[in-house]
């Protein structure tokens, strides 16, 4: 984006303010957001960071009008803020840009605002003048498909400059790029900023909040919980909020119990030797689970992490050496691991039943005869006892899976997996979307399978949970592991919080160091 | 009681008062003869319903039945029978009965074979592989027969006799108390399918293939073999369905299967099966295969046109599944 005049930009007022007062938002039981305050002025860049499941999330969406607040004000310069002016909408810039891949960029800019009722639009000088100002007018009668990345959120930036908007949100939009686009991308941000434009900045990359935004709120618990700003805005401070105050549930990490004497220091479950993605998101990575252990991979999107999670149960294609319960090759892989995506949607049937859900890995001979036949009281009795088992609330087996809370959904899937009696758990988040009771009895659950003498393989997004769950971590970056921190000899939260974000930022590329 | 249960009641009760108008309007409706009539009518359309219910089930659906139905009934009379010079085909071993049987019966399995390879290994929507498929059996049969016309009984020079009466017990014949046997071979079906479906692991997994493809990946299901049985079972039925009706009428002329595209998916569709897959019985199928048959019976006793009562038809299968989402939608909401 070029800077000095700039027809397009100038166009906004020079000031604006967007005013948040006690929005609330509820889900059921579940109280999403329990008041939230903020006040957004136009020149700076806001970073919301937030823990899963602490409202974040939700206000994002109701900020981009894609939810309904229950209660509360948003005001825009003092007035009702209403997404019936295009100038008041909130333009949404994605990870992945959702706008119309089979269009060209320049049919983009115009769907939904055709200058001509009748024929086929064409674009208009102004909109043109956009592109041309985002630097993406030479991609103009490309199809958007074909076009990189990088251009299609500029696209997206420039359709609410068109519509001369005044809001912009950036959810994790430089996650799949380069640093040189990353780089770009920030500065039209900065642009944005400067030319009167509110511009709210959301990335699981602390590094950057703190290089990029001029202030940085949490959300924790439903509430705005702090703001860093000026001297208090750096990594260490946000990284610390965002675990503060968070509610253990098992005490502190050491409320587990230990990897059993018989098993402590024992085989590999698990072992993957030159393991490289097809794809290229890992390469040549070695590491191990021994029987009995928990092992947590931490890393943000793009790193790696939750790709080498997947591609060790043989979801994510790779090549190289795995051995999995003494055996090589990735027939036992596949016969030996059990997978979980992070998406229960993934992984669950809504067309089936609590029952059927529980029993749908098992078959000859858990649940039917050897002539393919279904016993139906051998498989309820198998389903009820994973219910009681695992303490899995539901008024019956019969019920159908969706009228069963995440959290209980979430232990339906870990039973139906443990039922198979893998060698290895491979999960995703377990504990995504999930209440905080439940995430006690899932971490009970994962550490229990291991220490019956078996591997469990975790991808977290949050150190709360390697701090509750695992016994080893395992800090990805850039497709490889950087560091291996062993979590006992953390005693508390704080701590292993600092040591993986500065594990976070010590290999190249990282964003503190392009700065 | 589920929902799925609860329609089929409701099917069942819209069978009884539609018989009881027909009744009403003519009682030469609910003559036993009639009725034996009216269960034979539907046989053909029945088998193959069920077989596209486990397809459909599986997330997928097999245009191609129709044009494979008539296929396979032309492929036994052109391996089978020798043929009049005027006919000019462009093979004729005149194999025996039996084989020619057992061929025929394979190219029902070999479309269904094809059609599960171009979905599940090439990864084409099965819409575009059957339909694909519709016309290439559809030009086989035109190509292999020459577009003639066959009849085992009156063939020049003549067929075996025996063979003939083996080909005639196929689809003509009468079971004790004047059941045709093609209500025997529906009513075999409906057990050996309801058997695969609502008893057997393989029906089981199959709703959850069809309700959840990429949770079955993860569940390490086997969704790939799953699918080829389903497209080979629907292909043998449609063939052998053809077959069945080749032996009833005493003939088979080209592109004769092409009607029952549209009732074989109405009679699946009106039995509850969702077409997105993951949902669906056999006894529902059956029951949206007796609302056609019973409707089409009752209309042309009425003296209803043939052309009239596609009209019906098809409007009763708009009419049955608009119902069935108005009554989701207030029950989603109560």
């Amino acid at each position: 984006m070029s800077a000095g005049t700039s027809p397009v930009l100038e166009q906004a007022p020079p000031t604006v303010t967007m005013e948040l007062r006690a929005i609330q938002k509820s889900f059921g039981e579940t109280q999403a957001l329990r008041g939230v305050d903020l006040v957004i002025r136009s020149g700076e860049i806001l970073g919301v960071a937030g823990p899963n499941g602490a409202g974040k999330s939700t206000l994002l969406r109701i900020l981009a009008g894609e939810e309904t607040r229950d209660s509360g004000d948003i005001l825009v310069d003092g007035q009702a803020w209403s997404t019936g002016d295009p100038r008041d909408r909130v333009a949404v810039v994605h990870q992945e840009p959702q706008l119309w891949p089979a269009l060209t960029v320049a049919q983009n800019m115009v769907v939904g605002r055709e200058p001509t009722r009748f024929g086929f639009p064409s674009l208009p000088d102004a909109d043109r003048a956009t592109l041309d100002e985002l630097d993406i007018g030479r991609y103009a009668d490309r199809i958007l498909d074909t076009c990189p990345l990088a251009v299609r959120q500029r696209v997206e930036i420039a359709r609410a400059l068109a519509r001369n908007g005044r809001f912009f949100l950036f959810d994790e939009p430089n996650s799949a790029l380069t640093d040189e686009e990353s780089d770009r991308l920030f500065s039209s941000m900065h642009e944005l900023a400067a030319r009167g434009r509110v511009v709210i900045l959301v990335t699981h990359r602390l590094a950057e909040m703190v290089a990029h935004c001029d202030r940085v709120v949490v959300v924790r618990d439903g509430r705005v919980a702090a703001e860093l700003e000026g001297a208090t805005l750096t990594e260490p401070a946000i990284a610390r909020e965002l675990v503060l105050g968070y509610q253990t549930v098992s005490g502190d990490g050491t409320g587990r119990p230990p990897i059993p004497v018989a098993l402590a220091g024992g085989a590999a479950v698990l072992a993957v030797n030159g393991w490289t993605a097809t794809t290229g998101e890992f390469r040549d990575v070695s590491m191990s689970i021994r029987r009995g252990e928990v092992l947590a991979i931490v890393g943000v999107e793009g790193s790696g992490a939750r790709e080498l999670t997947a591609s060790t149960a043989g979801y994510v294609a790779a090549s190289g050496r795995i051995m999995v319960d003494a055996v090589e090759g990735r027939e036992a892989m596949l016969r030996r691991t059990a997978y979980l995506p992070a998406d229960r949607r993934g992984m669950l049937f809504a067309n089936l039943t609590v029952g059927d859900n529980l029993v749908m890995r098992l078959g000859i001979p858990e649940i039917a005869d050897p002539t393919g036949l279904v016993r139906p009281a051998r498989a309820r009795r198998v389903a009820t006892g994973l219910v009681d088992r695992f303490r899995v609330r539901t008024q019956s087996v019969r019920a159908p899976l969706t009228s069963l809370s995440g959290g209980n959904q979430q232990k339906i899937a870990i039973a139906a997996a443990i039922a198979k009696r893998p060698a290895v758990l491979v999960l995703e988040e377990p504990t995504r979307g999930v209440d905080i009771g439940s995430k006690a009895e899932i971490y009970r659950i994962l550490v229990d399978f291991a220490r019956e003498g078996n591997g469990v393989l975790v991808f977290c997004t949050e150190v709360p949970e390697v701090h509750e769950l695992a016994d080893r971590v395992l800090v990805f970056e850039d497709g490889h592991p950087v560091r291996t921190l062993d979590v006992a000899g953390f005693p508390d939260l704080t701590s292993l919080s600092d040591a993986v974000a500065a594990a976070d930022h010590t290999g190249v590329g990282s964003p503190t160091a392009a700065t | 009681m589920g929902l799925g249960s609860l329609r089929t009641y409701g099917l069942l009760i819209a069978i009884i008062v539609i018989s009881l108008f027909f009744y009403l309007q003519n009682s030469a409706f609910a003559k036993p003869e009639n009725l034996l009539v009216l269960l034979r009518s539907m046989a053909s359309l029945g088998m193959i319903a069920f077989a596209q219910l486990l397809v459909i089930i599986a997330g997928e659906l097999d245009l191609s039945v129709g044009a494979v139905y008539g296929l396979a009934a032309t492929t036994l009379a052109v391996l089978w029978l020798a043929p009049n010079a005027s006919m000019r085909l462009p093979f004729h071993p005149e194999l025996p009965f039996l084989l020619a049987l057992a061929l025929a019966l394979c190219v029902g399995l070999g479309a269904g074979w094809i059609n599960a390879f171009f979905t599940t290994v090439v990864k084409i929507p099965s819409f575009i592989a059957t339909l694909g498929m519709l016309s290439i059996a559809g030009g086989a049969e035109l190509l292999l027969s020459n577009a003639s016309n066959f009849n085992p009984a009156y063939n020049v020079p003549p067929a075996d006799a025996t063979e003939v009466q083996w080909f005639r017990a196929l689809g003509a014949t009468t079971l004790p108390f004047g059941i045709p046997v093609q209500v025997g071979w529906l009513a075999l079906f409906f057990v050996v399918f309801w058997v695969v479906r609502h008893r057997t692991l393989f029906g089981f997994r199959l709703l959850a293939i069809g309700g959840n493809a990429p949770a079955s990946e993860v569940n390490r299901l086997p969704v790939r073999r799953y699918k080829f049985i389903v497209f080979m079972l629907c292909g043998f039925m449609a063939g052998l369905a053809g077959i069945l009706d080749f032996s009833y009428i005493g003939s088979i002329g080209p592109n004769s299967g092409a009607p029952l595209t549209f009732p074989v998916f109405a009679a699946v569709v009106i039995g509850g099966a969702s077409l997105s897959g993951g949902r669906g019985t056999v006894f529902g199928t059956l029951m949206g295969a007796v609302l056609l048959a019973v409707l089409r019976n009752g209309l042309a006793i009425m003296g209803v046109g043939a052309f009239a009562q596609l009209i019906f038809v098809g409007a009763v299968t708009i009419g049955a599944v608009t119902i069935d989402v108005l009554g989701q939608r207030a029950s989603r909401r109560s």
